[in-house]
């Protein structure tokens, strides 16, 4: 099942994606050295002039803009033109605030996540013919996708699934009337989307994207956030002109046909612009020697908005036996003829098929709070029972610099998030990874908890050394909240102020509608305050945007706000003591080490060019 | 002040098919004050003008509770408000709904004095202000016009009539939180039908006697008119005989003209090139505006534990307007959004 499914819709448009960029420095969470060019737009690539970075007064809000549906399939083919799902649109809600983009935390910004999105499909003049909600998660397979610097080079996919399913009027759509039947036993579908061409430029375009996605089925028990089928794995210095990133594939036996999703695979010219063209692409087993079971049409104008770049193939015939035999036992490829026309592997499967993978792979944890991931397994797409899987300690995709002094170590100490080394998976391929996160001590200072990275790993995939090909984002990023107590019923004073000053200062938008640094100003605004501290992570007017405040923390808040005092405002407690020491010097930039970090061109740049990953931790086997 | 159109007053014909008609009136007509006092309200700078901000800010906040509670009247009386359409929405400018036509033509317009005097006084003028008339209308009609406030008594005088059986038990169908009196004015019967009524039309006229409303603020027109006039309204401590009992003659409101965004005036989508940031701004502020009225119908219509979520679309709507009022789009000029429905951001 999934999306990678013979029933599924395509749809493209715009996204846009306005995070604010003063927390892109760890070193701006520090209260102490925070100087209000901090909040300024950055003026150039020098560490004295990124202030704010390139969108300081970002919002964090995630949209959808003009998501049209390109193409619906049934059974093999196209919906009937008659079928009224041809002309309408995927869009966000049209009863709540927009959807919110949040990085897990400023050491790990690889993970953003999309929070409080409901999807719809509607007709063009707002008719919602389904209303779900997204599961939130992460983007993942980040890579340089157009030949520019910068983030808009990037592309990125996200995977989720779709709950709590209202259908409206859909007696005239077969294609939507199959797509709701295929959800009644797991009460979801499945969404892909896959983003690029993201402009940074002041500009009409400033802070949109190039979006294209698919929605299909979703059985029960499958996975939210991973195709449970075939993985093929980039190598790890990707070649040109045949760079192809990773992407996943089903092979329907039924059907005898592959779907692979190459929405997220193929670089292009530009930006958000046309597909490279790489020759003849061609979709191969490789087993003594490469044999191409059907090739794609990606050149042809509009391929990519209609297809989200899911091929089914072999296309206009099925897959014989013998082929369908060989699929099922032999690593897939992607060739792409050379300019002699002499076929390159673009990107395969690994040898052997092996591939495991958690399913939710971004987790926020509250001291001795216990996590269950589900690892899935599978060998040429089938689940692997049986298998043995490895867990280690990997921070090398964390992010633990600063453009303008020197950031926090990340992942220390390693005792404050316990999991146990190996896992076992049952008859149906799935171990279970159960984190337990206890209070990491405040490692970090002025920013809250700590930030760690898990990898599991087939230990049948070991004995190759680090030649297995894997994915090196495909780890499990854990923020572990600190440990919080108040003073008593917490005061402004004696808890909450540097909560609050973190704030103001990291997310400047606020200033519209009040001075978060501000007692009397919060005070005045307690009731709205209120209301937004009390809701759900999930719920897109959640307070703070930013969804790094602890369960402590927010408990303490709504404890201060429901508590007033005699004069009915929230307790302010006692000033400190005026200490002119206390005030220390905002750092001085010095020339950056290591790689440039260009934070000008983007966040993500930044980020990239501050991983290692280098596998390291503890002991293997 | 603004008058009535006879139709309005026909539907009141005694049936509660016509109260529910002339009560769908009167929430189109309070909505309808709500986009041009906010545009002017969000055309003001941060940091000036503050106590003219205040001024108009409360009282929008109380177009919306006399909004709310029409509603509440209205479902009250087994009704249903309609407030997802797009006829909901009246078009800037021209005259508000249910309003003589060949009236005031109500304009999408930056803060400015003479707007205030020119068309937010007028809007909120009682039928008799109490001497403190700062403008007379010249009256189109010769006969004596028909006013809200006349509306809103011939609604009370129709509530009168009506029997227990004709009111609603359903409480999700009333809202109960989100300004103080929707707390205490829970409608029922009569007598809270009443009382929710002759608040809407004491705190937009004051009363006969008294400029100021049941909560001792001065009613809308007399705000207004402290913002006009830049002094504070206050009781005279020592009328001699003649004398009136309240005057402009509080503290100073001092008006800096340079604390105004150059905003457009009368924005439509159209007057933003497609493919600009400015039409893509106005585009998305109209589908959030529009996501807004489709939650408030919900809200209305028994689900009112969506305000949370109607309060966070409001605040959304106040965010994207500040930033289109300080975007500039041609040299001397601002964005502005044109309140428009948009079910669909495309």
């Amino acid at each position: 099942m999934s999306y990678l499914n013979s029933l599924r819709l395509h749809f493209a448009g715009k996204f846009q994606a306005a995070p604010s960029t003063v927390n892109n420095d760890p070193v701006h969470f520090d209260n102490r050295t925070f100087i209000p060019s901090y909040q300024k737009f950055g003026t150039g690539q020098s560490p004295r002039d990124v202030n704010g970075w390139w969108n300081p007064v970002g919002d964090a809000a995630w949209r959808l803009i003009g998501c049209r549906i390109s193409a619906a399939w049934m059974k093999q083919a196209p919906a009937p033109a008659s079928d009224p799902i041809h002309g309408c649109l995927i869009a966000d809600s049209d009863r709540s605030v927009s959807a919110k983009l949040v990085d897990l935390d400023p050491e790990q910004q690889m993970v953003s996540e999309v929070w409080g999105m409901e999807i719809r499909i509607c007709t063009e003049n707002g008719t919602t013919l389904l209303r779900s909600h997204y599961k939130t998660a992460a983007f993942i397979d980040i890579w340089s996708r157009a030949p520019v610097q910068g983030d808009s080079a990037f592309g990125a996919t996200y995977q989720s699934t779709l709950h709590d399913l209202e259908w409206g009027g859909i007696e005239s759509s077969p294609f939507l009337q199959a797509l709701r039947d295929s959800s009644v036993e797991s009460g979801k579908l499945s969404i892909k989307f896959n983003v690029d061409g993201y402009n940074m430029n002041p500009g009409p375009d400033f802070t949109l994207g190039r979006i294209v996605g698919t929605i299909g089925p979703c059985a029960a028990g499958e996975p939210d956030h991973l195709v449970l089928g075939r993985h093929f794995m980039a190598p790890p210095q990707n070649p040109t002109p045949y760079q192809l990133n990773y992407c996943p594939a089903v092979v329907d036996a039924q059907a005898r046909k592959i779907y692979v999703d190459l929405g997220n695979a193929l670089p292009t010219t530009t930006p958000g612009g046309d597909i490279q063209p790489m020759g003849t692409l061609s979709l191969a087993y490789v087993d003594t020697k490469p044999e191409s079971i059907g090739t794609i049409d990606y050149q042809l104008p509009r391929w990519y908005e209609s297809t989200a770049g899911v091929v089914e193939l072999p296309s206009r015939r099925a897959l014989t036996s013998d082929e369908l035999n060989a699929v099922q036992t032999n690593p897939l490829a992607w060739l792409a003829a050379d300019t002699t026309g002499t076929l390159q592997a673009g990107i395969q499967e690994p040898p052997g098929g092996l591939y495991a993978r958690a399913d939710q792979f971004v987790f926020r944890m509250e001291p001795e709070q216990k996590s269950e991931v589900r690892v899935f397994a599978t060998r040429f797409g089938a689940p692997l029972p049986g298998a043995r899987i490895v867990n280690v300690f990997d921070p090398s995709g964390l992010q633990p610099s600063s453009i303008i002094g020197t950031a926090p170590a990340v992942a220390v100490p390693e005792d404050a998030l316990n999991f146990p080394c190996r896992i076992v998976t049952g008859p149906d391929g799935i171990a279970t990874l159960t984190l337990h996160a206890v209070d990491p001590g405040n490692p970090r200072s002025y920013i809250d908890g700590q930030v760690y990275g898990v990898r599991p790993m087939l230990e049948a995939t070991l004995a190759y050394g680090t030649n297995y090909p894997f994915n090196p984002v495909e780890f499990i990023s854990v923020l572990v909240f600190n440990r919080f107590k108040t003073d008593g019923p917490p005061t402004w004073y004696g808890s909450l102020q540097p909560i609050f000053v973190q704030y103001a200062n990291l997310y400047p938008i606020m200033n519209r509608f009040l001075d978060l640094k501000d007692y009397e100003s919060v005070c005045n605004n307690a009731k709205l305050l209120l209301l937004a501290f009390s809701l759900r992570r999930e719920d897109p007017n959640s307070m703070p945007v930013t969804r790094d405040l602890s369960d402590a923390k927010r408990a303490a808040i709504l404890e201060w706000f429901r508590n007033p005092g005699p004069d009915g405002k929230p307790l302010m407690g006692s000033p400190p003591p005026a200490v002119e020491s206390r005030k220390v010097a905002a750092p001085s930039p010095a020339p950056a080490a290591g790689p440039p970090a260009e934070p000008m061109r983007g966040g993500k740049t930044a980020a990239l060019a501050r991983r290692l990953f280098l596998l390291r931790g503890k002991s293997l086997i | 002040m603004i008058q009535v159109k006879a139709e309005l007053f026909a539907d009141l014909d005694g049936t509660v098919a016509g109260l529910h008609k002339a009560l769908q009136n009167a929430i189109e007509l309070e909505h309808s004050t709500i986009p041009p006092y906010l545009y002017a309200l969000y055309s003001l700078k941060p940091g000036v003008n503050l106590e003219i901000a205040a001024l108009i800010k409360s009282i929008v906040l109380e177009e919306m509770l006399h909004m709310a509670l029409d509603c509440n009247v209205l479902n009250a009386i087994k009704g249903s408000p309609r407030i997802d359409d797009p006829c909901f929405l009246p078009k800037y400018p021209g005259h508000l709904p249910g309003a003589v036509e060949g009236q005031l033509i109500v304009p999408l317009a930056p803060f400015s004095k003479q707007l205030v005097y020119d068309v937010f006084m007028v809007i909120e003028e009682p039928e008799d202000p109490l001497h403190f008339p700062v403008k007379a209308l010249a009256l189109a009609e010769a006969e004596k016009p028909l006013t809200i406030g006349q509306f809103y008594e011939k609604i009370i005088e129709q509530i009168k009539q009506l029997k227990p059986g004709d009111f609603s038990k359903d409480a999700s169908r009333q809202l109960t939180t989100g300004f103080g009196p929707l707390r205490t004015i829970h409608v029922h019967d009569v007598d809270s039908a009443v009382e929710a009524i002759r608040l809407i039309v004491e705190q937009g006229e004051g009363t006969k006697k008294s400029p100021l409303d049941p909560e001792d603020q001065p009613a809308h027109y007399y705000r207004y008119a402290e913002i006009y006039y830049g002094k504070k309204l206050i009781a005279n401590p020592d009328p001699k005989p003649g004398e009136l009992p309240y005057a402009y003659a509080g503290h100073s409101i001092a008006f800096d003209p340079g604390g105004v965004w150059p905003v457009i005036s009368n924005p439509h989508s159209d007057s933003y090139a497609p493919g600009t940031k400015a039409r893509l701004m106005n585009d998305t502020f109209n589908y959030t505006y529009t996501s807004l009225l489709k939650c408030l119908h919900l809200v209305f219509n028994g689900e009112p534990d969506r305000l949370g979520p109607a309060i966070g679309l409001m605040e959304s709507m106040k965010e994207q307007a500040l930033v289109m009022m300080s975007t500039v789009t041609v040299p001397g000029q601002t964005a502005g959004p044109s309140f428009q429905f948009n079910p669909v951001n495309a």
